[in-house]
Parts: structure tokens; C-alpha cells; sequence
């Protein structure tokens, strides 16, 4: 089965300053997907957008290099993620971000997902009925 | 047109010490962050279109991937299971790359054996990660006792000393 690891905006504000206390916490589990990866195991990286656009997370801007070398996936806001994000996004009252975020775990097909979050009570919320590895930093 | 030894004539022209018969755009020079960021772009585009290749690979390890996609159901195809390994691996070498040269200009940052080991416990939701304690005695034993050991190494050992001996 196909392993799943989505990103909070924490989690991306932590992988991209070496400066953020949680840099090295997070560069760990970057560290397991690589050598999960190079096992040839069948798991993925995913930012929402909604997460990216909260983080600030330009593409095209030289100082998210790093972090666009991380073969982290984006999970574009479509009309079922967008549709599934607002009605998370009014009855968990929780950011638009992490609305998004728990669009794609509500979405995704057939996968183990984890995410990683600050905010692991929001994350059980919008996650639904879907089972998730919530890994909190 | 060319006759034919016009035609060899002009492979040999082009052949490259390695063998090869023809040139690429990477044959001028080409440094890691470029060649990381080319390939990147490569894996990201679309992999609808499809070529056929030369490349060779063991007549074994082929029929083995064509007997894992039909009777395993490891893939659809042995083209499928081929291309997701070379996926996996392909991607692999670029975070690689990307996360070797973040360490190079801050070492400070890099994990260590426990630190990794955490991350992977958390990740599949092993109960070990509730006790990051045991995972870092852990690491430092099998340091201690094994000359490059894996993270996973780390879990096995931690959950084996749970059980009394």
C-alpha cells in the first residue's frame, strides 16, 4: 500500500530555516522517506496548497531551493479538495490550511497517511473517518 | 542519404570512449545542484509519452519483474514495476543530493542514527516512538556493536531487548 506523509505548515516552516528550532526533527523524517524511497517502497511526500501558500511557499523564490528539491508533491486545490476543505473548514472551524489538510487525507485513495503537524488535535478533526498516523512536532 | 559506411563512419566519429554512439545534452559539464534540478524537472513532467530504449538489463532480473507483475499482481506490467523502481531510486538520489549538500553548509542540522530512527518509529506509528529514550539507548548500543547500522536496525534492536531473556 502506498505511504502518504502530508505536511503542515509547522513542518514546512521547520524544513525550510535551519534556524527554526525543529529544523534537524524534521530533516528526520525526511531522512526516513529518503531511505524508504531508496528501498523502493511506494510512499510520497504532499504539501496541500493551501499549506503553501500559508507557508509562503514560492516555487519560482530561490530561498525554497532546498525544500523544492525534496521531491515534496503538491496537492492542488481542485474543485473536490476545495469542496471537501470548506465544509472541513466550516464545521471544524480550524485554518483554511489545514482544512485543506485534512481534504487530502479525507481524498486520498487507498494509503497509509501520516502527518506531520503541530497541531495534532486539529489534524484527528479534520481527518474524519480516515485512520492517520499523526505525528506531531 | 548516407550509404552505410558513410553511417558507421560517422558513429565511430561520435563514439565515446564509454561505448556510446551518441551525444547528450548533459555530456558538457553539468554540476550537482543543476543536475539535481534537471532531473527534478524531468521526473516531473509527463510520463505519458514513452520511448522505447536500448538500455540492457539482465534477461533474469526481466523475466523475475514479469513473473512478479502477472502471478504477484506487483505491478500491472513489468514495464510498471520497472519504471516505479527506477522512480523510487531516481528520487531517492535527488533527496539525497538535495539533503548532503543542506549538510554541508550546515553539518549542525544533520539527524543522527537515533533522531532517524525516532522519525521513522513515528512515521509508521510504531509504539516505540511513545519511549524516544529506549530508541536512543538503542542506537547507541548498536553504534557501539555494528559498524554502519540502519535505522530500522535501531527499532529491531529496541524491541528485542523489551523481551527478557
Amino acid at each position: 500500500m502506498t505511504r502518504l506523509v502530508v505536511l503542515d505548515n509547522e513542518a514546512v516552516q521547520a524544513l525550510a530555516s535551519p534556524r527554526h528550532p525543529k529544523h534537524q526533527r524534521v530533516l528526520g523524517y525526511m531522512e526516513a522517506v529518503e531511505r524508504r524511497k531508496r528501498h523502493a517502497a511506494a510512499i510520497s511526500l504532499l504539501v496541500p496548497a493551501a499549506v503553501r501558500v500559508e507557508a509562503g511557499w514560492d516555487r519560482t523564490a530561490a530561498q525554497w531551493a532546498f525544500l523544492n528539491r525534496l521531491r515534496i508533491m503538491d496537492v492542488s486545490l481542485d474543485a473536490a479538495h476545495a469542496n471537501t476543505a470548506a465544509a472541513i473548514h466550516e464545521q471544524a472551524r480550524v485554518s483554511v490550511a489545514d482544512a485543506h489538510v485534512g481534504a487530502t487525507v479525507q481524498l486520498a485513495p487507498n494509503a497509509d497517511i501520516a502527518v506531520i503537524t503541530s497541531d495534532p488535535g486539529d489534524i484527528r478533526r479534520v481527518a474524519g473517518d480516515r485512520t492517520v498516523t499523526v505525528v506531531a512536532i | 542519404m548516407m550509404t552505410t559506411a558513410q553511417t558507421l563512419s560517422a558513429i565511430d566519429r561520435d563514439r565515446f570512449s564509454d561505448g556510446r554512439t551518441t551525444r547528450s545534452w548533459y555530456d558538457e559539464f553539468m554540476g550537482t545542484p543543476d543536475a539535481i534540478e534537471r532531473i527534478s524537472q524531468l521526473l516531473d513532467s509527463d510520463m505519458s509519452k514513452t520511448s522505447n530504449t536500448s538500455m540492457r538489463i539482465p534477461t533474469a532480473l526481466r523475466e523475475a519483474a514479469a513473473l512478479a507483475a502477472k502471478e504477484l499482481k506487483a505491478a500491472p506490467s513489468a514495464t510498471a514495476l520497472t519504471t516505479m523502481a527506477l522512480r523510487s531510486a531516481l528520487e531517492a538520489a535527488v533527496m539525497r543530493a538535495a539533503l548532503d549538500e543542506h549538510y554541508a553548509q550546515y553539518p549542525e542540522a544533520r539527524p543522527d542514527l537515533a533522531d532517524i530512527a525516532i522519525a521513522t518509529a513515528e512515521l509508521d506509528g510504531n509504539p516505540l516512538a511513545a519511549d524516544p529514550d529506549r530508541i536512543r539507548r538503542a542506537a547507541a548500543e548498536i553504534t557501539a556493536a555494528h559498524p554502519q547500522p540502519e535505522p530500522e536496525d535501531v527499532l529491531l534492536w529496541a524491541e528485542a531487548r523489551a523481551f527478557p531473556s
